[in-house]
Order: C-alpha cells, then structure tokens, then sequence
C-alpha cells in the first residue's frame, strides 16, 4: 500500500511536489519560526490534541445514551451532539481558516521567488490549494478518528435495521466534510472577491481587519447561538429565522436527511445547506481562478512602498521612555505581525468563550443574582490565559536579526528592561482581562462581594505576571520559540490536571470567604504576599540578571553538510 | 581615541580576526578595508560589543569599552553591514524608538529626527511601514538612528550600500563633516575609489591579520603604486581576477 502511494505521488509533476510540500509546512503561518522548530512535529501534537477532543466526544456521547432512559430524552440528546459535532467541526475549520489566512493566495514572496522560475500560475494553484486540503484534512479526520464511528454506531443502534450504522457512517462523514469544505471555501470566496475588486494595498489593509472579524464571528456563533436541537424547538415558529441564518442547523438538516430522520417540513433546512455548499464551492473555485490570473500581475505591478495612514499618529504616554519604547514596540508587534496576532488571538478565544458564555447566561437572566462559585472560576480561568498567552506570545520574535538595534541601545541595566516588560504584561494582559471581569460581574449582587472578587482578580493577575517573568529577561519579541519543540499534549494536560482543579479549589475557597469578613480579609493577604513575594523574588534576580537576545551567534563554524 | 590592542576573535579555535592592533584618532576618517570575510565585519561587532572578544583589549578614550559599557554605548553610532530593521515598524516609529532606547528626551529627539529624515528625503514616507522601503531608504534610516545622538564614536560599515548617487554623495561630505567636528569616524568599505577620497588613513586585513595601518600617502610613496586600489591589490587579492573571469565565463559556456 505505502510503495502504491509512493509510486502514485512519484507520478505527479517534480515541479507541484515540491512546492506542495514548501506550502505544507507554511499553510499555518509559520515564517517566524525557526528553521530547527520541527514542524511535523508541531502539527502532530495539535492534531494529538484533536485526537483527544474526539475521544472526548465519544465517551460523552456513550455515557450520555448509557445514563438516559426515557426514548424522548435519548432522541433529544442525540440531536443536541449531533448538532454539537457539526458546530465543533465549523469551529475548528473556521479557526482553521483564521490561521492560515491568505495561505491559498499568492503572496509578495510566492510571486517574487516564482514568477522568474518556469513554473505555471496553475501549478502554485494547486500545490496550494491540496496543501491546505491537506492540513484541512487532517483537522477534520482527527476530530472525527473517533466519534466519526461511535456516533454513528449509537445512532445506527436507534434505527433498529443492519443497514443503520452505514447509513449513518456515511450521513455523518458526508456532513462533517460538506460542512467545513461550505466554510472554509465561503472565506475563500470572500477573501478572492475581495482581492479581485479591491486596490491591493486597501486589501491588505482590510485582510487583517476581515481576519479578526472573521475569529470573532466563528467564536460568537459558536457559543451564543442557542441550542434549538428539541423537536419542538425546531418546530417554533420564532426560531424559524435563527434556525435559516446558521449553517451549523443546516447541515444538522442534512445530516437527518441523508440518514433518514428529517421531518419532512424541516427539508428546506436541508436544501440551504446544499445550495450554501454548491455556492461556496463555486465561488471559490471562481474566485481562485481569477486571482491566479489577475492578483499575480497585481501584486507585482503594486508599488512596494505603500503610504502611512495619514496625518494622525496619536501616541498614549506609558511612563518613561523605556517603558513608552517597549510597550509601543508591543502593541505594534501584536496589531501589525499576523503571527503574533493569531497566536494571541487564540489564547482570546478561549477568554472570549468564558465571556460570551457567561454574557449569553446573563442577557437570558434579566434579574441580579448572586456572585456564583462558577463566575469566580471562570474569571480566574480568564485571567490565567490572558497573561500566559500573552508571556507565550512575547516569546515569539519578530526579528531576530534587528534585534542589534536594542543592544547596541541598552544604556539602562537590566532591571529597568524586565520592568518594562512587566509593564507590558500587565496593561495588555491583567488589565484587559480585569476590566471584560467587572464589566461581566455588573449583573451580580451584592456589589461589596463583586469588588472584593475584583480584589482578588486583580492580586491573582500580579501573581501570574510574577510567574511569567521568572527567569525571563528578555524584551518582549526578541527571542527565539520554537514551537516544534514544545509539547503541547503535555501543556494540554497539564492545564486539566493543574490549572483547573487549582481554580476549582481557588473559587470555592473564595467564595467560601465572601461572606466571612476576616476569613477574606486573611484570603486577600496570602494574595498579596504572594504577589509581592515574587515581585520581591524577580526583582532582586533582576539586578543580577543580563537580558539576553537569542540572535547571539553560537560561537561555531556551521557545515552546510553537502558532502554526505 | 579608539584604540585595538592585539585583538583576536577564534570560531571553534578557527581565528576570523587574529592580533589586530590599530587606532582610530578623532578628527580623521579611518578606512577599514579588506576582502569578503577577512575579519571587518567582525571588528566591527567586537568594537560595539555585540560580539565578544577572544583576545585583546578595546579602548575608547583610553577606557576598556567593557568596564562601563553603558557609558561607552551612549557615545556610539553603528551603521551595520545588513539593513536588518524591525519592518513591520514605520520609519518614525523606528527612529522614535531608537530615541527613546537612547533616553533623548522627545522635545530633543522630535526635531531631530524630523530634520534628518527631510535632510535625507525620507519626510514624506515616514510614516510608511519599513517593509516597503527599498535598500537605500533602510539604510538612510539606520545612518539618521546612528546619528541622532551626536555619537563621538562612529562606526560605519559598508554605509553607501543600496545608495544612490546623490545621497552617496551626501554621506560622503557628512562623513569628512563629522571627522571635521572632532568625531572618531571608522569606515569599512569596498568601494575603494570612496576611501581614497574620504579617508585619510586606511587599516587593511586579509585572512583576519593586519596587513597595512598608514596614511594612504605614505603607502603609495612607500609602494610605489599610483592608487589604493593597486595598494589593496597587491596586500589583499591573491587572484589573479582577469584569468578568473575567464574561467568563469568558460564554465557557463561548457
């Protein structure tokens, strides 16, 4: 089978290999990444991380139909995972889209390094197009390596015929691939259109703004559209128009309809998801098309020096000019580098998913209620990724060959530099996560017990700042990470086996304290100790410490190893 | 006064830069010149402290560079080999950030740099982001970051690199101006015509050792050779060029 596979891939033009395998490995941005980072690997433990959501997945459902015994509830929770399954894969392919954004079109460096080369317009096309494909691929086979049998095996069972779980097999695998290939090839369509009738330098421009939007609405759909999965929910008159404006309910449709239980007045759902799919489809392939043919001309003929954005240029003030040097130098690196902002947008995400789904729970609730245990979790689960995922980012660089500009400058010690950054992680990380916390703890009572909350949010943002910056002296971008060499199973893991029992344990214990004025007091004092503790810690290591730039050459003659 | 004593850089034991002694005097322009790879570029790195010495001392004011650093780096400028910058950056912001690495106040900076980038005709694309300029506006950006602190000390390697002919020109009047006012200029170059006429004395290296440190006059008397580049022939360039171009044509022929 390996050699069949072989000899067929040996048989397509020398010419589309390599370059599918070149744009393999950049189909997720991956231009700041070290030459060494291991790449496969990389990809291997995110797909790993996939692999375990779909076990996940399966023994839920398992556990679900195992534990239910009224045939009503069993038929209601079925739909309500067959829709969950459908919503995840749009998710995940959407979140798939965000990052390797552009990925399918021709960038600067494709048509300048190509277009002398005698390779055709069509055949960068389709490298492209099966690298992202396969990367697609892969996102959708390993979501579904499990729950892609289980599912349909339990649902096959309810169908009471040998004939069931085939059915359902292919109903499922049909709809799970239909409905990622209707997203991923709809931000196709919207990215190519735009492209082709926009001035360039204007889509660049809008390219960046349509990718957060794009992250944004992905997510807020996903965790505010209400769950309409009941017979008779679906059967509302009120939700007829929700039901018509999401995809992840017209696949469901499909889904029923390809395995034979669709209500028959439900099949228009179904006729939106195949006409939404023939018009994605076609339209990127449209799309696609006209870009190789128009934007490759576009972009070479575009002047390289693209105007700035006019007269106002407002710079807030951060304190010294150090201070101002590096936290401007931080929010230029995380607004302008697509990397940066894509890594820290998904460490948002899941910030934003707390936020949305605490914010769908309190607009559904229109009376105050008490500070509950679970809100206190969850803005402590908010806080922890905002500060690590932005201490993740910092470790990302930007340049690690301009980085001489900041030795040749450092005319401060060291500490100065580490505070600096300290700053930086506080403003765009403890704050930000502080202030969406208040503004969620608004609808709660009494107001005492949300100030204190904040109180604590507040002294538990300091501390995970102090943790972040242990051992770290470097400024903000200026090093190297290596994403291949991190293991994110175990990070995953760890964040389940660690971070949440510890917030569980945090928020009830806190919540305990509330209502007993010394007890919190005592609470709020082993907070600040701790904080100050590390600050303490971090600032005496500080003096000592040499900030250091991972562009520092390694003192050894490197062999380009062409004589093996 | 910049001053090398007996310096030496080994990579893995292999000497890039062996025994380099030579000193650069304020007022006068020193030419730093040798072949790709003898060793310039790494003085250069050694000089400002980006890379470590292997042996040898640097002083600056008859003061180990080493023993206050920071003082030592407020009277430097460095215009590097590459054009390497933070591109995604816009002219001004780079150059406001450089400032404010350097602590100079914004009332000072802000002119300054305001002028420098008209000076240099950069005023109207300052705002645009690095990523686009071409090779000569980085390396006007990295002269006028180099510069905007008044340095005493200014390194200068291979700076006419993607220039055009006017700002070449420019540059090569600021570079006697700064000498004139008292600065210690040392310039690396290949272009050998430059050197000849901006700098009064040269140093050149070949195969990391010292092979000349004198006045451009007194080479040429004591050589008997009309120009520097003969000199630089005949110290630094073991090939014989003519036969190598031939041969170099006759391999694209076979």
């Amino acid at each position: 089978m390996h050699d069949l596979i072989q000899k067929l891939i040996e048989r397509l033009p020398l010419d589309f290999r390599i370059l599918h395998r070149q744009f393999l490995l950049r189909v997720i941005d991956l231009e700041a990444l070290s030459i060494q980072a291991d790449v496969t690997g990389f990809l291997g433990q995110f797909a790993g991380v996939l692999i375990m959501l779909s076990i996940v997945h399966s023994v839920v459902m398992y556990v679900g139909l195992e534990s239910i015994q009224d045939p009503d509830a069993r038929y209601a929770f079925c739909l309500h995972m067959q829709h969950y399954l459908i919503a995840t894969m749009i998710l995940v392919t959407g979140l798939f889209t965000v990052i390797s954004w552009d990925a399918t079109f021709p960038d600067r460096r494709d048509v300048m390094v190509l277009s002398p080369l005698p390779v055709a317009p069509r055949t960068i096309l389709f490298a492209k197009l099966s690298a992202s494909a396969s990367v697609l691929g892969l996102s959708i086979l390993t979501l579904n390596c499990m729950s892609g049998l289980v599912v349909p095996f339990l649902l096959g069972m309810l169908h009471n015929s040998s004939w069931g779980f085939y059915q359902c097999l292919v109903a499922y695998w049909f709809t799970i691939v239909a409905a990622s290939a209707f997203l991923y090839c709809s931000v196709l369509t919207i990215q190519g259109f735009t492209a082709l009738l926009l001035p360039r330098r204007i889509f660049l421009r809008l390219s960046a703004l349509l990718q957060l939007a794009a992250f944004g609405l992905f997510l807020g759909v996903y965790y505010l559209q209400p769950s309409l999965t009941t017979p008779a929910a679906l059967a509302t008159p009120q939700n007829q128009w929700l039901l018509a404006c999401s995809p992840s309910y017209w696949f469901f449709a499909l889904f029923n309809q390809l395995n034979g239980t669709l209500p028959s007045q439900l099949f228009w759902l179904a006729s939106r998801a195949w006409l939404g799919l023939a018009l994605a489809l076609c339209g990127a392939a449209v799309s696609l098309l006209l870009c190789y043919m128009r934007t490759m001309k576009k972009t070479v003929e575009e002047p390289d020096l693209v105007p700035g954005a006019g007269s106002f240029h407002f710079v807030p003030s951060f304190g010294s000019s150090l201070h101002a040097a590096i936290a401007l130098f931080c929010i230029r690196s995380l607004t302008r580098s697509r990397q940066h902002r894509v890594a820290f947008a998904f460490y948002l995400a899941l910030v934003f998913a707390i936020a949305l789904s605490w914010l769908r729970s309190e607009l559904a609730n229109a009376a105050p209620s008490a500070l509950p245990s679970d809100f206190l979790m969850s803005s402590f689960m908010m806080m922890t990724f905002a500060v690590f995922g932005l201490r993740s980012v910092f470790a990302l660089p930007i340049s690690l060959t301009a980085n001489w500009v900041l030795r040749t400058t450092q005319l401060r010690p060291s500490q100065v530099y580490i505070a600096a950054t300290r700053g930086a992680l506080l403003l765009f990380a403890v704050v930000p996560a502080w202030l969406l916390a208040g503004v969620l703890s608004l609808s709660f009572r009494p107001a005492s017990h949300v100030a204190d909350h904040l109180l604590i949010l507040a002294l538990l943002g300091w501390i995970l700042s102090e943790l972040c910056l242990i051992g770290f002296y470097k400024v903000p971008f200026t090093c190297s990470y290596l994403p291949g060499k991190s293991n994110i199973q175990l990070v995953f893991w760890a964040f389940f086996i660690v971070c949440l029992p510890l917030a569980v344990w945090l928020s009830s214990a806190e919540h305990d304290a509330l209502n007993q004025p010394f007890k919190f007091a005592g609470f709020a004092i082993v907070f600040f100790g701790i904080a100050f503790g590390l600050f303490d810690y971090n600032r005496f290591h500080a003096k000592s410490a040499v900030l250091y730039f991972e562009e520092i050459p390694e003192e050894v003659i490197t062999t380009l190893g062409l004589n093996a | 006064m910049l001053e090398l004593r007996h310096v030496s850089k080994r990579f893995s034991g292999i000497a890039a830069v062996d025994d380099v002694s030579f000193s650069a005097r304020p007022g006068e322009v020193t030419g730093y010149l040798g072949p790709n790879g003898s060793g310039k570029s790494t003085t250069m790195k050694m000089i400002t402290g980006l890379i470590e010495m292997s042996a040898g001392q640097i002083l600056f004011e008859g003061k180990l560079i080493q023993d206050d650093p920071m003082v030592y780096k407020r009277r430097l400028g460095y215009v590097p080999e590459e054009p390497y910058l933070y591109t995604h950056l816009s002219g001004a912001e780079y150059l406001t950030m450089v400032a404010q690495l350097r602590n100079l106040p914004a009332k000072q900076a802000t002119p300054r740099i305001d002028g420098m980038l008209r000076l240099f005709s950069l005023h109207d694309d300052r705002h645009a982001s690095i990523s686009g300029y071409s090779k000569g506006m980085r390396q006007k950006v990295l002269l006028i970051a180099a510069l905007m602190h008044n340095p005493k000390l200014i390194l200068l390697d291979e700076p006419f690199s993607g220039l055009d002919v006017a700002s070449s020109l420019v540059l090569r009047s600021l570079i006697q101006e700064l000498a004139a006012r008292g600065k210690v200029v040392l310039f690396s170059s290949h272009e050998l015509d430059t050197v000849e006429r901006i700098c009064s004395r040269v140093v050149i290296l070949h195969h990391g050792k010292l092979v000349a440190d004198d006045s451009i006059e007194h080479l040429r008397s004591l050589m008997e050779l009309p120009t520097l580049e003969k000199i630089f022939s005949q110290l630094a360039v073991e090939q014989d060029t003519e036969s190598m171009a031939r041969q170099i044509a006759d391999l694209i022929h076979a």
